[in-house]
């Protein structure tokens, strides 16, 4: 859960707020067509969690973040079939055709689904709504200079090859993990970036990111930026490295260049249409 | 060139253009060509013809070898394809195709089957099993396999229905359902054919259905027997469940059970107990969820029945298929039953009585100490869900799951895809409502795919030693088939068909196909040539050694 509980009201006055919503379901229709969820109090929230556990989690996850086993995407981030509430509700009911999504239950309610749609809407929220105490232009100018982050992180196609490309990086992370990857970068590296040392059949060991593997055969990329592949059967030695090679900038930046830089990426996201 | 010619050309031209129109269509209605019915003599001794593969696991102790070996250790590396079948719904493809004299039946998402020729991988014929709308299935549109009788094929569909299909043209010959799909029942598995009987399993355990093996007139298709895997009222076993919660236990059975024709036992596993996670209102041991039943091959009595995990609260069906073999046991000759759990332990077990024989962790696992005398787990206090998340290994998914182990009769080792993982396990409050899911609770992983291990392990079932390993980065479904050619051959997560050298686990042939393997390989021979089969992503691979 971490950061993203706290843009979410759930289980907040849910005794208090059940009553009103109950008196609510009564006298207000729902359809798609009504253009947005009318059950999005923290009662509907919670209900449309606890069907999401119950009804949807075995696919895309007890955290609603997907499943590559199973192809149900990550519902946290932007969605890609739908952009409305009313879409979400229409997947919802309707399911996706030709995959495992399966419409659900015709005898389910509206208000059920709405609750459901609810849930899901509050598991993104308004970046707008979000304040932060840095200053993202500062923050850009901490990138491009005193922190040297383009040296191995592209943004908007400017930068190095050396680490992810972060031009929309605001769009799924949450402003506390972006301080917490710059000021301990070793906590949970995605094994794209460990490193590998691998010694090859001409005997030579090389390091570098490991940019892929597989059951039988391995790709790295070293400093300057060249890319080694190797079959596994024909690797004589391959430790692995599972840290960062990013340094910390606990030390390095002060507290308040961290807020600039962290409001700077904050603000990376598509431009929106 | 006057009117009358131009006139008369262009009759002649459409009545020639009708003509092959017609015989065109006629082409598209073909049957497949003769062959001999499958009798039940022949299943009983499938091993004897391996050019042909005739039930889900090749031969009715479920061994999933092969006594081909053209194709072997020397001169697997020039294996290439020689066709591929695109299946056209876009699901994955958990199919195991049969071959019957060079005939292939291959079953799709949903529940459709097609039958091809077996060399070229082109279309006979194709049955469409129409579905309802509201159907109540838990892990995606799954079909794998059908089984063969006569000229018969027997297939489960995912509304719950059993049906057959004249293997000639691919008409219906009769369809019964088997169980309420709105009630949460649907059907996945091939059929097992025990003499004139099909028998066959349901799925459902995210339902909180009660699960049963039922077995079906092959003419008819009227009931022969049914045996619930939940005891009901006054029943032995009943007592395991606290009040009614019985009525709503689960324990599917949605994988192809064995058979040996000499004890006449059907070999069945069952799933999970239901609601998985959470197991506050059914306490006892559950029976007989996450266990290995024998029953009589007539009646469907229970003759004896081993509960892998009592009381599960992790979701760790003992849905596997049973491998049967004779094995020296501690310098003697024991007919057992081999089996490698979602548990994360491997069992060997005498198949005549159920005795456990031996027994030991296959993967990492965190959950039990250690089995008793009697083969139950030891288990570690306090590792049962909780509403904050508990991290316990394996993780759902298990040690193992549904994917079929091979045995190697030329090796004397079982093989068995292997992961090890961890998951933190949630448990969560629900009422039971008919035709919702009913799972209580869920688990979530902590770390990405790639920072976990998976391999082939092989096992010898006398003492449940791992003899090697294969890594497979960074995890596979797949199933397994050994060859009297001495090779292992599989697939993986990430797209790969290959062998292994049964003996050493050395890597001797890769295929990248590019989609995930969700099914087990087969093997078959048309004309002296040899071929292999695996299903990647929604096509159909086969593979033969270089002309």
């Amino acid at each position: 859960m971490g950061f993203y509980s706290m843009f979410r009201w759930k289980w907040l006055l849910v005794s208090g707020v059940a009553s009103l919503s109950l008196f609510t379901f009564t006298i207000l229709p729902a359809t798609a067509e009504d253009g947005g969820a009318l059950y999005n109090t923290p009662y509907d929230i919670s209900n449309g969690e606890r069907y999401f556990e119950r009804q949807c989690s075995r696919c895309h996850g007890f955290d609603a973040k997907g499943n590559d086993e199973t192809g149900a995407p990550d519902l946290t981030g932007r969605l890609r079939r739908a952009s409305t509430e009313v879409g979400i509700f229409n997947i919802i009911r309707e399911g996706v055709p030709g995959t495992a999504m399966l419409p659900v239950d015709a005898d389910l309610p509206d208000t059920r689904v709405w609750q459901l749609v609810a849930y899901i809407e509050s598991l993104r929220y308004d970046p707008n709504s979000v304040e932060l105490a840095g200053n993202a232009n500062a923050g850009n100018g901490l990138f491009r200079g005193k922190g040297d982050c383009d040296s191995c992180h592209m943004v908007a196609g400017r930068g190095g090859r050396l680490g992810p490309d972060l031009s929309r990086i605001g769009e799924n992370t949450a402003p506390e993990d972006l301080l917490n990857a710059m000021v301990a970068p070793h906590d949970a590296v995605d094994p794209r970036w460990w490193t590998l040392r691998i010694t090859g059949a001409d005997g030579v060991a090389r390091t570098g990111f490991r940019m892929g593997e597989d059951s039988f055969s391995v790709r790295i990329m070293d400093n300057d930026a060249n890319l080694w592949s190797y079959r596994k059967n024909e690797i004589r030695d391959m430790q692995r490295i599972e840290e960062s090679t990013m340094p910390s900038y606990d030390q390095l930046l002060s507290e308040s260049e961290l807020d600039d830089l962290v409001a700077f990426l904050f603000s990376l996201r598509r431009e929106e249409n | 060139m006057n009117r009358t010619t131009i006139l008369l050309s262009s009759l002649l031209i459409t009545v020639c253009t009708t003509s092959l129109m017609a015989q065109e269509q006629q082409f598209e209605t073909v049957m497949t060509p003769a062959f001999t019915p499958i009798t039940w003599e022949r299943l009983v001794n499938a091993e004897d013809e391996p050019e042909n593969w005739l039930m889900y696991s090749g031969t009715l102790d479920a061994q999933r070898y092969s006594r081909l070996n053209e194709i072997n250790a020397s001169n697997v590396s020039n294996l290439e394809m020689k066709w591929a079948y695109q299946i056209p719904v876009i699901d994955r493809a958990e199919t195991v195709p049969l071959v019957v004299d060079g005939i292939m039946f291959i079953t799709e998402a949903p529940s459709n089957v097609v039958a091809v020729d077996a060399q070229t991988g082109r279309q006979y014929w194709r049955y469409d099993h129409e579905l309802p709308d509201d159907l109540r299935i838990c892990c995606g549109r799954n079909n794998r396999g059908v089984a063969i009788l006569g000229e018969t094929l027997f297939m489960s569909t995912l509304d719950a229905h059993l049906v057959a299909i004249d293997a000639r043209t691919g008409n219906l010959l009769w369809d019964v359902e088997v169980a309420k799909h709105d009630s949460g029942y649907s059907k996945t598995a091939a059929p097992l054919i025990v003499k004139d009987l099909v028998v066959t399993g349901i799925a459902g355990g995210e339902f909180g259905i009660r699960g049963f093996i039922d077995a079906y007139d092959a003419v008819t298709g009227e009931l022969a027997w049914r045996t619930y895997t939940v005891p009901g009222d006054g029943e032995p076993g009943n007592d395991t469940w606290a009040g009614d919660s019985w009525k709503t236990g689960g324990a599917a059975t949605w994988i192809t059970g064995a058979y040996d024709p000499d004890l006449n036992l059907v070999y069945w596993g069952t799933g999970n107990p239901g609601p998985d996670w959470n197991g506050d209102l059914r306490l006892g041991d559950n029976l007989y969820s996450d266990s290995a039943l024998a029953l009589n091959g007539d009646t469907g009595e229970i003759a004896w029945h081993f509960q892998f995990t009592p009381h599960d609260v992790h979701d760790w069906d003992a849905i596997q298929v049973p491998i049967l073999a004779d094995i020296n046991y501690q310098g003697q000759p024991r007919k057992v039953m081999m089996w490698a759990n979602r548990n994360a332990w491997f069992y060997t077990i005498d198949r005549a009585t159920g005795q456990f024989l031996t027994g030991k962790p296959f993967a990492t696992q965190t959950w039990a100490q250690g089995l008793d005398v009697n083969g139950r787990p030891i288990r570690v206090p306090g590792l049962e869900p909780t509403y904050e998340g508990i991290m316990v290994s394996p993780p759902i998914t298990g040690g193992t799951n549904w994917y079929s182990p091979g045995y190697s009769q030329q090796t004397g080792l079982f093989y068995v895809t292997s992961f090890d993982g961890e998951q933190i396990f949630f448990k969560r409050d629900e009422d039971y409502e008919e035709g919702e899911r009913f799972t209580g609770g869920g688990g979530r992983y902590e770390q990405p795919m790639d920072a976990f291990h998976s391999s082939i392990r092989a096992i010898d079932p006398a003492t449940a030693e791992i003899e090697w390993e294969f890594p497979i980065m960074p995890r596979s479904s797949a199933g397994i088939t050994t060859t009297a050619g001495g090779l292992v051959f599989s697939g993986s997560a990430d797209g790969y068909f290959f062998a292994l050298d049964a003996a050493s686990g050395e890597e001797l042939w890769n295929v990248s196909l590019g989609a995930r393997v969700h099914a087990a390989p087969i093997t078959f021979q048309i004309e002296g040539k040899q071929y292999v089969t695996i299903a990647s992503g929604n096509v159909v691979y086969t593979f033969a050694l270089r002309d």
